[in-house]
């Protein structure tokens, strides 16, 4: 029950956190020197029509007014059409979000598993003289951007070993079956392993360009956290009762340290979901970073609009998540 | 089972699925399907919609236009068999052919072409043809196969623009009946493809229709995988993934062509490379246009940037299109351009300062040819200050009469039609041109109105010749499109970059 209200008065804070989120995306993208009128006619349009266009969508009227009318949209979940595209936005970002938030799990799940063994790894290698070798190593993985790590596995897995595919989501000729939108979810509900062996094959490029560079953090501050957690009482009774080594990591530290490096999960997912963008656009995946690159390109303002917000949403909600989680393992903070 | 532990049934597990992901998939079909790496997606299934250059060659699988072109940009009958000009260029006649089907079973008629370019206009669809077909004030529809088409001003170029951006002709019992969000969902065109499939962003499949009125396609399936970023298009096509791409780096395509199994073209294209140039400010004094214009060594860009392929411009328009000059040359003569300059009181010691603005990857090495022409202006006395611009700010700029004096720009032109050069870049009542001299615009403006063909054609060329020597245009190249493609697929190359699955087939 204290959970709950603890969670409850968490989303609360989500409210005014988007009300200020949404101001600044909107001020900030009316202020641009680009012009939503003009993208949405084509180049042949002459001044006076381009100058209708911009009536009709409300843009001569003043900043506030057009602010509350846009806002009066959103909350009845209008977000408006696509000045390019000329399609709802809210259907646009439905068909688009599942693919980002499943990119995302997966390349937190390569995060987390690279990062907690780097961490163990770690944590085994102090004060061995190989410890150096290992933090350079994650030093070098932190310092490539995603971008770039895109690049290269796409060089060395897709053209020189040419092992795995690394455009879209599934081989040519396969339709995906249209469930939840989270494919390999939708594979396995259809129970076509054929999809879900391609969807996975197109999924491991992209999460791993995605979640390497987070997984060094992750190490880090689990090594850290291990090497607080060994100065414990419990961990000597522990020695002292005769305990392996392994079991004293794995039982007692481990899960004591882990709790710091849940944070920071929860918050790196939402520096991985924002980081999305370029990796969506090089692997052609089909998910709300590469709707954006486009909206941005075109000045497709209620997209740009619509994603940020879905961004910061999504953000919140998974910040909440963790909190609850933090909870959930750490009876100390709910006895607060 | 005594000597399978758990850990050796969980490391085989792990090894067999990791070994099944990581198996090759490139596994293309030779013999009755290709798949090409194209650089964009559609805005949406609906052709009339928006005007988006790269997405042409994507609707001319699925739907046809009354008119096409050849290869070498000629005017050809498509759906359209027959079409004749009235003298005043106020009225179209066109006669259809009668024995073509949508891919949903309707007969194409005259109603179809009615309700594609006026009607559903009339009806409040926001299509951007609205913008084409401005001038039409009805169609008739006398039978199923004719019609007229009325103008309320001479409209000498509409059967050009009948095969241009956006003129596909869609169905309009099928339209009006699931609306257009169902019509984007499940388009249908009367060409030479269907869509089977179709994923936002990533890819579209076509399957051959098998009733098409036209040449059968030799290949069955066309898959586009849609990849944005020029060095994955180039790893797609060197893995084998796509078996034809375009636009990706010059360099590659030298490098890729290279590599046995692969060609790699430089294949020049109706796209213009320019300078948008504004008549005041900086550029008020001729003298000073006029240096900057024969201050470019257009060769050494062409060499530096295109391999060169990209062939030198003296007037907007493209060799072999109707407003090219043939004997028409503007020099590069750097001691020309100083002494102009050197009329007005410049000198490379007291330069004249300009701004210059260039987009950066919009199109290849654009900002890399901005900077080279900035060196060479240094060179002659002009010192141009270099900013970088969004292709989606040039407009907003024009608009608030902002571009600076000069601006690297890229214009396509598919038809090759001089009123679509000239009349669209250098016409100061339509966005495209910061030029705002009347003079000289209302000149421009005035063409838009010949009905005269060969009056028209000439009227153009001679504004084009004026154009250059007036300093308000500074055309640099004609725009090459880069291609690679696997040696044995075979394709149609069309003047206007137009790559087409109906035309591929694979050899050997």
């Amino acid at each position: 029950m204290q959970l709950l209200a603890t969670l409850g008065r968490r989303l609360l804070v989500v409210l005014p956190i988007l009300f200020v989120v949404s101001a600044l995306l909107f001020t900030a993208l009316r202020v641009l020197p680009v012009d939503p009128a003009a993208m949405s006619m084509p180049p042949t349009a002459t001044r006076d029509e381009i100058e209708a266009a911009r009536r009709a969508m409300g843009l001569d009227q003043p900043l506030p007014q057009q602010y509350a009318i846009w806002l009066g949209h959103v909350v009845h979940g209008d977000f408006g059409r696509s000045i390019h595209l000329r399609r709802d936005v809210v259907e646009l970002v439905r068909q688009t979000l599942p693919a980002t938030i499943e990119l995302a799990l997966c390349a937190m799940l390569v995060a987390a598993v690279l990062g907690l063994a780097g961490g163990l790894l770690l944590f085994a290698l102090r004060d061995n003289p190989a410890e150096p070798v290992a933090e350079t190593g994650t030093t070098l993985m932190m310092s490539v951007p995603e971008f770039l790590w895109a690049l290269l596995f796409i060089f060395v897995f897709g053209v020189a070993l040419q092992a795995m595919p690394f455009t879209g989501r599934l081989d040519p000729g396969m339709i995906r079956p249209d469930i939840t939108g989270f494919l390999l979810l939708d594979a396995l509900l259809a129970g076509r392993l054929d999809i879900l062996r391609s969807a996975a094959a197109h999924m491991v490029l992209p999460a791993f360009a995605l979640g390497i560079a987070f997984a060094p953090p992750i190490m880090r501050v689990l090594r850290s956290s291990l090497l607080d957690v060994y100065h414990e009482d419990y961990i000597h009774q522990a020695r002292l009762r005769g305990l392996s080594e392994t079991r004293i990591l794995l039982r007692h530290a481990l899960k004591n340290a882990i709790l710091p490096t849940l944070t920071l999960m929860g918050v790196q997912f939402g520096f991985l979901f924002g980081g999305s963008l370029l990796v969506e656009v090089i692997y052609s995946y089909p998910g709300l970073g590469n709707l954006m690159v486009d909206a941005v390109r075109n000045a497709d303002l209620p997209i740009i609009q619509a994603v940020g917000l879905t961004y910061c949403v999504v953000v919140l909600v998974i910040n909440s998540v963790v909190d609850g989680l933090y909870l959930t393992l750490n009876p100390r903070l709910r006895a607060r | 089972m005594a000597g399978i532990s758990r850990r050796m049934l969980l490391q085989a597990t792990a090894g067999a699925g990791l070994g099944s992901l990581a198996a090759p998939r490139i596994a293309h079909a030779a013999g009755d399907s290709a798949t090409i790496g194209w650089p964009s997606d559609v805005p949406a299934w609906d052709p009339n919609q928006r005007f988006v250059p790269d997405a042409q060659s994507l609707y001319k699988m699925v739907f046809d236009q009354p008119l096409n072109q050849d290869p070498k940009l000629t005017l050809v009958g498509a759906l359209v068999k027959k079409w004749e000009m009235a003298p005043d260029a106020r009225s179209l006649n066109l006669e259809f052919r009668d024995d073509v089907m949508f891919s949903n079973g309707d007969k194409f008629t005259s109603s179809d072409f009615s309700w594609t370019f006026f009607d559903r206009i009339k009806a409040g669809h926001k299509v951007d043809i609205a913008q084409s077909m401005r001038k039409v004030i009805g169609i008739d529809t006398p039978t199923p196969t004719t019609a007229v088409m009325r103008f309320d001003s001479p409209a000498p170029t509409t059967p050009v623009w009948l095969a241009f951006l956006g003129s596909f002709v869609v169905p309009r019992a099928y339209m009006e009946k699931v609306g257009l969000e169902g019509f984007n969902a499940k388009p249908v065109g009367t060409g030479p493809y269907t869509l089977a499939e179709y994923q936002m962003n990533a890819r579209i499949v076509l399957e051959r229709n098998e009733t098409y009125w036209g040449p059968k396609p030799a290949l069955k399936r066309i898959t586009v995988e849609v990849i944005k970023d020029p060095s994955a298009r180039v790893a797609a096509i060197q893995s084998g993934q796509v078996d034809i791409t375009i636009n990706v780096p010059v360099r590659e395509v030298l490098r890729l062509k290279q590599a046995p199994g692969l060609v790699g073209e430089l294949n020049p294209i109706t796209r213009v490379i320019l300078l948008q140039v504004r008549n005041d400010e900086g550029f008020a004094d001729p003298n000073v246009r006029l240096a900057a214009h024969h201050a470019i060594d257009k060769k050494a860009l062409s060499q530096a940037f295109y391999g060169g392929a990209a062939v030198p411009l003296t007037v907007p328009a493209t060799p072999g299109s109707p407003g090219y000059l043939d004997d028409y040359t503007f020099a590069y003569d750097p001691e020309l351009a100083k002494q102009l300059l050197a009329k007005s009181g410049f000198s490379p010691e007291k330069p004249k300062k300009i701004r210059m603005a260039s987009t950066n990857g919009q199109f290849p090495n654009d900002f890399d040819m901005a900077r080279a022409i900035v060196a060479m202006w240094k060179k002659v006395g002009i010192e141009a200050e270099l900013e970088v611009i969004e292709y989606a700010k040039y407009f907003e700029l024009n608009r608030g009469n902002k571009l600076p004096e000069a601006t690297l720009y890229s214009f396509d032109n598919a038809t090759g039609d001089p009123e679509i050069y000239a009349g669209y870049l250098l016409n100061p009542k339509l966005p495209f041109s910061p030029w705002k001299d009347m003079v000289f615009g209302q000149k421009i403006i005035d063409m838009f109105n010949v009905a005269d063909e060969k009056e028209r054609i000439a009227g153009w060329r001679k504004l084009n010749q004026e154009a250059a020597e007036l300093g308000a245009t500074m055309p640099l190249l004609q725009s090459v499109q880069t291609l690679v493609r696997k040696q044995n697929l075979e394709y149609q190359r069309f003047g206007n970059g137009w790559v087409l699955g109906q035309t591929m087939r694979w050899s050997g």
